[in-house]
């Protein structure tokens, strides 16, 4: 059946067989000989395609770079997946900043290429730390744009422009999110398995490609101790007693319950900080807090006997989660509620996200330097009993996270914020792949990477996108932008311009089907209620199918039991037979000869 | 394309490509590793396919197998003679299985016959307790490397005969997403 694909398709299947390879090569050269006769194509043609098919493929799958190597060989694939996620966020970041430059910034460069910037302001290089001051009139911030329609070859409608570049920016982020979550979903845990955990360790969790002497004693070591923590473990889960159990709920709850408190006092300390408006420190405390809290979560760790190392991490980062959420929403609804009753309120919000970014990323370097260059130090040559410290996967992830929602919020108010977002990205990887290679060690747990890995999408999307576009939508919905800067000066709310912009609309003829589909489609409520209901129809008829499918594997693998014990049933009545009846048989034979 | 190469013919060349999922540059840098190895023993000149075949001591001190805990089977599986002395076809086999290109189940066949010690196409109890017993360097009891093959066989056996056919390995490689990034060597 192989001669019947193109030859493409030859190629691919003739690489999968599982052969050695001179088979491989003589079936091969069955199929050239066929070919050669039976079309009149050159040679050449074929190797051509050949070429380009090969160096498609591998310009699309690899990405081997000689660092990539060190850290697979050192540290395996589960901090590769910390950098994979880092690259990925830095695309949404160079994808955000070239269609806001292109077509926010762009437009009014080309229109009005000198900021308005008063006589007595000039550029001091305080303002990269700070935001304010020269960078305040410039196209940096909100403030900067127009509202006007800028005459020229065409007109540009600023207005418009601004809403619609933001909006379709957060839909296709909203997009690309929800993909890559549900594909992520679909491989790493509905086809994966949890219930074999110790087949699983002893025959897929070796990782081949690491090649370190030292990583590889390790993990040697790490899958001993795994090992022998989960027989333990069995045998523990009977012996517990109910005092036991008692006082280890009580050393949960404790911890619960003083995390919460961290949290209610970093709002607390960030709320009055807020209050008296101190410029740079509101953000140096934010960022002091979002470094320090961890470290206090870590160390409950060390008490609390979780029965798994992954319901410790889970732990870990639903603490974590609720920390920086916390920390957001009262910046948030500071801004919404207090700073918005400002003059140019927009471009003072833009500043806070442009301050808060920067700290951020100082913090993270300091965090970096602190954490695991005098980690390293401390532990190899003060005190030699901690060691070298850990690659602690997941907290550097949310770290990523947290930094990426602080561009999804600033990029309404500051369209130019995800330029710095990518300065910051670019060098937080080349930083932390030295202080990687320099100062730490492979994380201990060889966990599941991948099962990990869709968690992380997962918490990017909820609850930190959807409340970055939450914030964005409530703004542009409900708030009033400032009256004298800005490109939505002098109207209701910023969503009106579309109003406006279908109301022009009606002078134009040929475009009365714009206009029916916004008053019957976008305005009215009954479509959404309509759309929801059949949304819903739809899930509960997958939600059905998917139940029936899962009856349907628990009878396959009965089936499967069944036709085991059937063989087996068999193979002993054949042995019975055969041991019972072998004079039986002679005679046969003999009967026959004669 | 520059200079041209006089280890192999073009034929040959293509002849890798289509079989294999490594390019021609990299076809040719394996012959320079593999030459490396024993430089007095591998012809540069393989035009008209020479007969020679390294043995399994030599390989087993590449780089990316040296610290392997199962590079002595990984080279036995994809030699022919079953005692790991390669050629270099197989050689190039090998990597080429070994590469993140290869599919899921051309891995799948391969890992098995790695893990088969006795290579009777079953993964019994003896072939577990070799695994883990390489996997720990031996600091599990007895008692303890019993368990742990007890209970892997009890959880990925699915036709209940007390050893892992190809199908239940196949099956548990199926639900584990890592198998592709884990069982890798790069080369």
């Amino acid at each position: 059946e192989l001669v019947a694909l193109s030859t493409r398709d030859q190629i691919r299947a003739i690489r999968e067989l599982p052969m050695s390879f001179g088979e491989k090569k003589h079936i091969r050269s069955g199929f050239e000989s066929q070919a050669v006769k039976d079309d009149k194509l050159p040679f050449q043609c074929h190797s051509a395609d050949r070429v380009n098919h090969y160096t498609l493929q591998r310009v699309i799958k690899q990405n081997s770079t000689v660092q990539r190597l060190e850290v697979i060989g050192k540290f395996g694939t589960s901090v590769l997946s910390y950098f994979v996620f880092l690259k990925w966020l830095l695309m949404f970041n160079i994808f955000s900043f070239l269609i806001n430059f292109g077509f926010i910034t762009i437009p009014l460069l080309v229109y009005d290429p000198l900021p308005n910037i008063p006589p007595n302001v000039s550029f001091r290089g305080l303002e990269i730390l700070t935001g304010v001051g020269y960078f305040n009139y410039t196209v940096m911030y909100y403030g900067g744009y127009s509202n006007e329609t800028l005459v020229g070859q065409v007109d540009y409608n600023m207005q418009l422009a601004y809403f619609f570049t933001i909006a379709v920016y957060m839909v296709l982020c909203g997009i690309a999110l929800i993909f890559s979550m549900a594909s992520s979903f679909k491989t790493n845990h509905v086809l994966a398995d949890p219930a074999s955990e110790s087949a699983w360790q002893l025959l897929c969790s070796w990782d081949f490609s690491v090649t370190n002497e030292k990583a590889v004693r390790q993990r040697k070591n790490n899958l001993c101790v795994q090992l022998k923590e989960s027989l333990s473990e069995k045998a523990q889960r009977k012996r517990l007693t109910l005092s036991e159990k008692l006082g280890h709920f009580g050393v949960y709850l404790g911890s619960w319950l003083l995390s919460t408190c961290l949290i209610l006092a970093t709002d607390a300390a960030n709320w009055s900080l807020l209050q008296e408006a101190k410029t740079l420190l509101v953000p140096f405390v934010v960022s002091l807090m979002n470094l320090v809290v961890p470290l206090f979560y870590s160390l409950f760790n060390k008490f609390e006997h979780y029965s798994s190392h992954r319901r410790l991490i889970y732990a870990l980062v639903v603490r974590n989660v609720f920390l920086k959420v916390s920390i957001l929403a009262v910046l948030c609804y500071y801004w919404m509620n207090v700073v918005a009753e400002t003059f140019c309120w927009e471009s003072m919000v833009g500043q806070a996200l442009y301050r808060l970014v920067v700290v951020d990323f100082l913090f993270l370097m300091l965090g970096s330097f602190f954490g695991e260059f005098l980690s390293n130090v401390i532990g190899t040559r003060l005190l030699p009993r901690i060691g070298v410290p850990e690659f602690d996967v997941a907290r550097n992830v949310l770290e990523l996270i947290y930094a990426q929602t602080l561009a999804w919020l600033g990029i309404y108010f500051a369209p130019l914020l995800p330029a710095i977002q990518i300065v910051k990205f670019f060098i937080l990887f080349y930083l932390k792949k030295v202080s990687l290679t320099q100062n730490c060690q492979p994380p201990q747990r060889t966990g599941r990477a991948a099962q990990m890995q869709t968690i992380f999408i997962a918490l990017l999307f909820f609850p930190f996108f959807v409340g970055a576009l939450s914030i964005v939508a409530y703004v542009s919905w409900s708030l009033t932008p400032s009256e004298h800067c800005g490109p939505f000066r002098g109207l209701n709310n910023s969503f009106s311009v579309v109003g406006v912009w279908i109301h022009h609309l009606e002078d134009i003829p040929g475009s009365q089907w714009a206009i029916w589909i916004y008053q019957n489609i976008i305005k009215s409520e009954i479509f959404y209620f309509i759309v929801t209901l059949i949304i819903l129809m739809i899930i509960y008829v997958f939600w059905q199918v998917t139940q029936g499918r899962k009856e349907l594997i628990v009878l396959l693998k009965q089936q499967i039991v069944n036709e085991g014990k059937d063989k087996s049933y068999l193979l002993d009545k054949l042995q019975n037979l055969q041991t019972s009846q072998p004079n039986k048989t002679n005679k046969l034979m003999n009967q026959k000869k004669v | 394309m520059g200079n041209k190469q006089t280890i192999f013919t073009d034929e040959q060349l293509d002849a890798y490509q289509d079989c294999t999922f490594f390019t021609r540059k990299e076809i040719l840098r394996l012959h320079s590793r593999y030459h490396e190895l024993a430089p007095h023993l591998v012809p540069m000149d393989y035009t008209n396919d020479p007969e020679c075949k390294l043995p399994l001591a030599l390989i087993v001190n590449m780089p990316e197998l040296k610290e392997n805990p199962f590079r002595n089977r990984i080279i036995e599986s994809f030699s022919e003679d079953g005692q790991g002395n390669l050629s270099f076809n197989e050689f190039v086999d090998m990597f080429s299985v070994l590469s993140e290109m290869a599919p899921r189940e051309l891995k799948a066949i391969y890992a098995f016959k790695i893990y088969d010690f006795n290579v009777d196409n079953y993964l019994c109890k003896e072939d577990l307790e070799k695994t883990l017993n390489k996997l720990t360097k031996e600091e599990l009891t007895p008692e303890e490397v019993e368990l742990v093959c007890e209970k892997a066989i009890e959880e990925a056996d699915l036709d209940g005969d007390n050893k892992l056919s190809f199908a239940d390995f196949e099956n548990m490689i199926s639900r584990a997403p890592d198998f592709l990034s884990t069982f890798h060597i790069r080369i």
